[in-house]
């Protein structure tokens, strides 16, 4: 790229007889100079001065880049058996994950997702059905500074906080997905764009944490996406261990609509309990839902089996909008209660039982299953 | 001429944040190299004054204790943030547990200073 003096020098020496044009050229150039210099010292300001003097003020940070991660293949695997008004379905699920660090700033992560929704044929034998495969992130992470990541390729959602963090089997409480789950969050719950995303110590009391992102449209069946641009905010206080938040979504495509929605996680100090809930308003839809799960540590009797017993309880609400665009075919109530055993880290046992209500009728919703988070270095995790 | 100036800011944008993150890397490994200044003067004062209690004992006491309040703000930071969407899990190698605590800062959004005390406290 030549620069603005060389271009200038060349121009002049093309055209020596044109004084005043000349003049006025340089007069432009000079401006145009200016205001990129300052663009340039703005720049500098913004980004380049207030790190070095952030860090000095937190020398009691450790510092832990002597630790060479290593790539991982990790995930959750399922077995999950549900009777949704007296039909069984038999539900395997297997979503791996792999993560590849690169250097000390970059990370590759992606999921894959197989899952099989498997029922009873009239007038044949066994489960039939067909496995669904899905690639729900494959994304490249940039952790630019201490405030800031810059994510490429196809990233799950951030709207609201289900989807990313509380989705995989082996951390959900409850099996069934919440009935506004898809609101928000595009088709196959995940977005090929690009996202900046980050969460830093406000003060003393409270941190924030942040996604801004945009999504292009994609067709194609494995990695479809539509075109929106949103993002999401909310507030941790580590003292009280509470978290709210908002997220914010606009559609670029078919009507233009807005999306919009809250969630809130509190987990008191003293008692092992876990409160989360989550409001969505769309289009598409409405509802809310609101989960309470209980460990059963405190309980005085059978201590040893207690306390890897946990009790959840959610409440749900959809409201469907017009039928052209609705998600649910009619307001509906869903109540759950569930019981979970974790017999070691990353093994549950799951079961719970659902009371649905709508104008078209009740039903019941039973699960029982069993799930599991497994982990595999790729490479020699002991050696540095 | 305009586009060249477009691209020369853009171009600015993009070193600009890697310049700052050469300094923060310097600022950082310059704060660990030097060692604390109330060590040194205590070392200085405990070897002029007694040969029984060379500089190095107070320096180890020191130390432990710094390394093992480092660990308790781990372990408490662990608990709070990683407990909000999943149970707490078993140490893995400290190889492991880099890459896990650095995909967990990326999607559960942990602040840098979070996510430096859970990876000692994993990994110490």
């Amino acid at each position: 790229m030549r620069s603005n003096t060389t271009i200038s020098r060349l121009e002049l020496s093309n055209f020596p007889l044109c004084g005043s044009s000349i003049s006025r050229r340089s007069t432009i150039i000079s401006r145009r100079f200016a205001s990129t210099s300052i663009a340039c010292l703005l720049t500098l300001a913004l980004h380049g001065i207030p790190p070095p003097i952030l860090y000095s003020q937190e020398p009691q940070v450790p510092v832990v880049d002597d630790v060479k991660p290593i790539p991982l293949l990790t995930g959750g695997a399922g077995f999950i058996t549900t009777f949704d008004g007296g039909q069984p379905h038999l539900g395997p699920i297997v979503t791996p994950v792999v993560l590849v660090p690169l250097g000390q700033r970059w990370l590759f992560e992606a999921r894959g997702d197989f899952e099989a929704d498997l029922v009873q044929v009239p007038g044949e034998s066994g489960f039939h059905g067909t496995a669904v495969k899905g690639l729900d992130y494959a994304q490249l992470d940039f952790i630019a500074n201490q405030y800031m990541t810059v994510s490429v390729g196809r990233f799950l959602t951030p709207f609201n906080i289900y989807n990313e963090r509380l989705y995989p089997v082996w951390i959900r409480n409850l099996q069934t997905d919440p009935l506004i789950l898809p609101i928000g969050i595009g088709p196959s719950n995940a977005s090929d764009g690009a996202m900046v995303r980050g969460g830093f110590q406000a003060n003393s009391t409270f941190e924030v944490n942040y996604a801004v992102y945009f999504s292009s449209l994609v067709t194609t069946s494995a990695v479809d996406s539509n075109r929106f641009a949103g993002g999401r905010a909310g507030i941790f206080i580590p003292k009280t261990r509470l978290e709210f938040g908002g997220s914010f979504q606009h559609s670029l495509q078919d009507a233009r609509s807005n999306s919009f929605g809250f969630h809130a996680i509190w987990e008191p100090f003293a008692l092992p309990l876990e409160m989360r809930a989550e409001y969505a308003r769309s289009i598409q839809g409405s509802g809310y839902w609101a989960e309470a799960a209980y460990r059963l540590n405190q309980v005085p009797v059978f201590r040893q089996q207690m306390r890897h017993a946990q009790v959840v309880a959610r409440m749900q609400q959809a409201f469907a909008t017009i039928p052209a665009n609705s998600l649910f075919d009619q307001n509906m109530k869903l109540f759950e209660f569930g019981l979970n055993y974790y017999f070691i880290d990353g093994l549950k046992a799951t079961s719970s039982y659902g009371r649905q209500f709508s104008a078209s009728g009740n039903s019941n919703l039973w699960t029982v299953g069993l799930t599991y988070r497994f982990l595999f270095p790729l490479g020699n995790a002991w050696r540095n | 001429m305009r586009r060249n100036a477009i691209l020369f800011c853009v171009l600015v944008l993009i070193i600009n944040p890697a310049i700052a993150t050469i300094a923060q890397e310097q600022v950082r490994s310059a704060n660990t190299t030097e060692p604390p200044a109330s060590s040194l003067s205590h070392g200085t004062h405990d070897a002029s004054a007694t040969a029984a209690a060379p500089p190095s004992a107070s320096g180890e006491k020191e130390k432990a204790a710094m390394e093992s309040s480092l660990r308790i703000e781990g372990e408490k930071r662990f608990r709070t943030n990683c407990s909000r969407c999943h149970m707490a899990p078993h140490k893995f190698p400290p190889r492991v547990m880099a890459t896990a605590v650095r995909h967990m800062r990326v999607r559960a959004t942990l602040t840098d200073e979070d996510m430096r005390f859970i990876l000692y406290y994993l990994t110490r």
